[in-house]
């Protein structure tokens, strides 16, 4: 199964359906302009972050998301450049609160089937059982609370929560790969340079096979 | 200047005749066909994997507590770390599909019967060589599956009779899969590749003592044969070119393809992920492992699954050259093993229990039935192919062959 | 015939050459990342500045601190010794104090002997190595032994009066 969610993705670029237990990930469409990566990041840092560490990002690394330095220097808090993003509730509070740390982020669009719908339906996916217990089709019985306000909402805010956790969901998977986009431009040099040399050495077989006939 | 040093050095050493006779001019069948290809590739994928992961081991730290943190070190600061990772990661992957291909054709074709009994030995030994390395290999990462599966296969050995415990707690040093572990996994992840460099050597020293096989089955005629060099490395670079364009397809458009959503969570020894599985390369295996009820009888019948294509010189009792290509129910038989190692590893992938634990059950049975069935097959359908009159092909390649022998 | 033949000969000269040569810059190209590989990483590239507070420091002392791993000295230099520094140009590597300070009473070098790389201890007078018995000034000029050069200065500058961004 997995696998041919990830060969789906080969083809059709980013994300479509894909399943986590028995529930079933929203369909969504994911975009990483800059912009989009911006907005995200906000999010992310300033409500994520309250209880979520992003350690394997660093504070310049936002550099690479559109923000300026002095932006970045703004939202570190007096951290440096080089410090990773850690949650601004320490650990040991948030296990006491929670019954566990919360998860960190920097992988978290890697490290769940789906990767950003699975985000982007969880950020969604809250609701108010008959007795009035907030709860998660995505994530049942899950420790987080409903931070952005899914459950309460109405249509019209809805719509806002929507574009916000699509934001979060395409900065964090942003974050669990930040080579990607260089990856994929040197891959079409590459495998184009490739397609090159292999009709070349194809030429040169096939001319020195014909001194057999 | 240059003749002058390699006459230098051809009155020391046999550069020169050495190059000539095991290179250019090397015999070679004219009639081999892409095939053949794949074990210039397994050798080129060896070198890839060796230097990807010299290069890695210089940035990476076996210790529980960096591991995981090292490799994504690698992935994010260290400068085409992420290449270099997702190059060793796919590789591994490429590898065990070029293997797997390799063996694939030498069954078909029948390469393993005589004279080239130890070349099929060497390449199982380099089989199993492999299948240690990539089992280290994927621990290091320390990830949730890294973990599991390095746990759960340690704990195959607790099947061993009387001293299982011991074995096991010898294995890990540790009483689960610890920092003892990784350390040791990474020694010897490091150390089998030597060992699987000079089993190469062994295998290509066999290779030219007794000439490639070929598709025919028959031992051609000296005029049949053709010098290596140029036509067979221009073959041999134009399918790795090919190889090169879907390698690089993966490496830097799906790189993730072969790597388990579950080894992006760092290994946690108080929780196993949901659904485990090994990786797609262990899967018609392990499914062999889980058909079997009990543990030892299944770890039994795993490593029988594996050793039990050793035996094929002696399994294979037909004398009618060729492999498949003029043997009908050997054809049938390759292409119902092959079918079968499919479902195995459809079984191996899925969730145990249900309906899967039925196919598992029956896909090993007819697993181990194909090598049973071989003997007495492959004597009855040569007797059924003499007295039908061989096809023509075959008779005038027998003719051909035999030839030269009937002049002497 | 024999015409075509050699025509077709020197095609296949053209073609095995444009491909030796494609692959061959392929091969080199592939070295690239590996080389590059084992250079700083962004982690180390990162922590390429060290920021010290001066304030701590009181005149007449000497405090280390570590700028990509190398140590930097940094004198509170008294007038006396500014007087004495500004007075002479060093030995065998003559430079002016001026030219080697940016505060004259901060004196900011990299704390390498310049011969092998050895660690000089501070002495009244400026500098002593412990490997080969190089002597530097109060300026890090180097007076005798085997020392080649003056004690280098690292590229920093004043954040505010009392701070400096080494690197």
């Amino acid at each position: 199964m997995r696998s041919l969610h990830a060969f789906a993705g080969f083809f059709l670029l980013v994300t479509a359906q894909a399943v986590w237990g028995e529930a079933v990930l929203k369909d969504v469409e994911i975009n990483h302009d800059p912009a989009t990566l911006r907005r995200g990041a906000e999010t992310v840092t300033s409500v994520c972050m309250s209880c979520h560490s992003l350690k394997y990002l660093r504070y310049r690394d936002l550099l690479d998301v559109g923000f300026s330095r002095a932006e970045v220097e703004a939202m570190s808090m007096g951290n440096k450049m080089g410090d990773p993003l850690l949650a601004m509730t320490p650990a040991d509070i948030a296990q006491q609160s929670y019954g566990r740390v919360p998860p960190d982020l920097s992988l978290m669009a890697k490290a769940r089937t789906g990767g950003a719908a699975y985000i982007y339906s969880l950020l969604t996916g809250y609701y108010q059982d008959a007795a009035g217990q907030v709860d998660n089709h995505v994530f049942p019985g899950t420790a987080m609370p409903d931070m952005l306000g899914w459950s309460s909402a109405d249509t019209q805010q809805r719509i806002e929560i929507e574009t916000q956790s699509r934001e979060a969901a395409a900065f964090l998977q942003w974050a669990a790969d930040p080579r990607a986009a260089e990856r994929k431009g040197l891959g079409y040099y590459v495998v184009g340079y490739l397609i090159v040399l292999t009709v070349l050495l194809y030429l040169v077989k096939r001319r020195v096979w014909a001194r057999l006939h | 200047m240059a003749q002058r040093l390699i006459a230098w050095i051809d009155q020391r050493f046999p550069l020169t005749t050495f190059i000539k006779r095991e290179l250019t001019d090397y015999p070679t069948p004219r009639n081999l066909s892409y095939w053949w290809n794949f074990g210039f590739l397994a050798g080129f994928i060896l070198v890839i994997q060796i230097i990807s992961g010299v290069f890695l081991a210089m940035h990476y730290k076996p210790d529980v507590n960096l591991a995981f943190d090292s490799v994504q070190h690698i992935m994010r600061e260290v400068n085409y770390g992420w290449l270099i990772r997702y190059i060793h990661s796919t590789g591994a992957s490429a590898f065990f599909a070029v293997i797997y291909i390799h063996m694939a054709r030498t069954l078909y074709y029948g390469s393993y019967r005589a004279p080239r009994e130890l070349m099929w030995w060497s390449g199982q030994v380099l089989l199993i060589l492999l299948m240690a390395s990539a089992f280290m290999g994927y621990l290091l990462p320390w990830g949730q599956m890294s973990f599991w599966g390095a746990q759960v296969i340690t704990s195959l050995f607790g099947a061993t009779p009387l001293i299982g415990d011991e074995v096991v707690l010898w294995l890990r040093g540790d009483f689960v899969v610890g920092d003892a572990t990784l350390n040791r996994f990474f020694a010897l992840h490091y150390l089998v590749p030597f060992f699987i460099v000079a089993m190469v050597i062994i295998h290509l020293v066999a290779l030219h003592h007794v000439k490639s096989s070929n598709p025919s089955g028959i031992n051609l005629a000296d005029k049949d044969n053709i010098p290596f060099h140029p036509y067979f490395t221009a073959k041999d670079f134009f399918g790795l070119g090919v190889f090169l364009i879907i390698f690089c397809g993966f490496v830097f458009f799906a790189p993730e393809f072969f790597i388990e959503v579950a080894n992006n969570v760092p290994a946690d020894p108080l929780q196993t992920p949901p659904h485990i599985v090994p990786e797609w390369y262990f899967l018609p295996f392990y499914a062999i492992l889980r058909a079997i009820p009990d543990t030892l009888g299944g770890v039994v019948a795993m490593g029988l699954s594996i050793l039990i294509f050793a035996a094929m010189p002696f399994l294979d009792r037909s004398r009618i050259p060729g492999g498949a290509r003029f043997r009908p129910f050997y054809r049938a038989l390759f292409y119902i093993f092959l079918l079968d190692v499919l479902v195995l590893t459809y079984a191996g992938s899925q969730a145990p229990g249900g309906l899967v634990a039925g196919v598992d059950v029956v896909a090993t049975v007819i697993y181990f039935a194909v090598f049973l069935v071989l003997p007495p097959l492959s004597v009855w359908e040569e007797r059924w192919l003499r007295a039908r009159g061989l096809p023509p092909a075959l008779r005038d390649l027998l003719d051909s062959a035999t030839e030269p022998e009937a002049k002497r | 015939m024999a015409e075509k033949d050699r025509v077709d000969e020197t095609r296949r000269d053209f073609l095995l050459t444009t491909t030796g040569v494609v692959g061959a810059a392929g091969v080199a190209a592939a070295c690239w990342p590996f080389i590059s590989s084992m250079n700083p990483s962004l982690a180390v590239q990162g922590q390429a500045n060290t920021e010290v507070d001066l304030s701590t420091v009181a005149p007449g002392v000497m405090t280390t601190v570590a700028w990509r791993g190398k140590p930097v000295f940094i004198v509170h230099r008294t007038p006396e010794e500014i007087a004495a520094m500004a007075a002479t140009e060093g030995g065998k590597d003559p430079a002016t104090d001026q030219s080697r300070v940016q505060e004259a009473q901060w004196l900011v070098v990299i704390g390498l002997c310049t011969h092998l790389g050895c660690v000089p201890n501070k002495t009244k007078a400026g500098w002593l190595c412990p490997c080969h018995g190089s002597v530097y000034d109060n300026s890090g000029r180097v007076l005798h032994g085997p020392a080649p050069r003056n004690l280098d200065v690292p590229p920093y500058h004043f954040v505010t009066q009392d701070k400096i961004l080494i690197g």
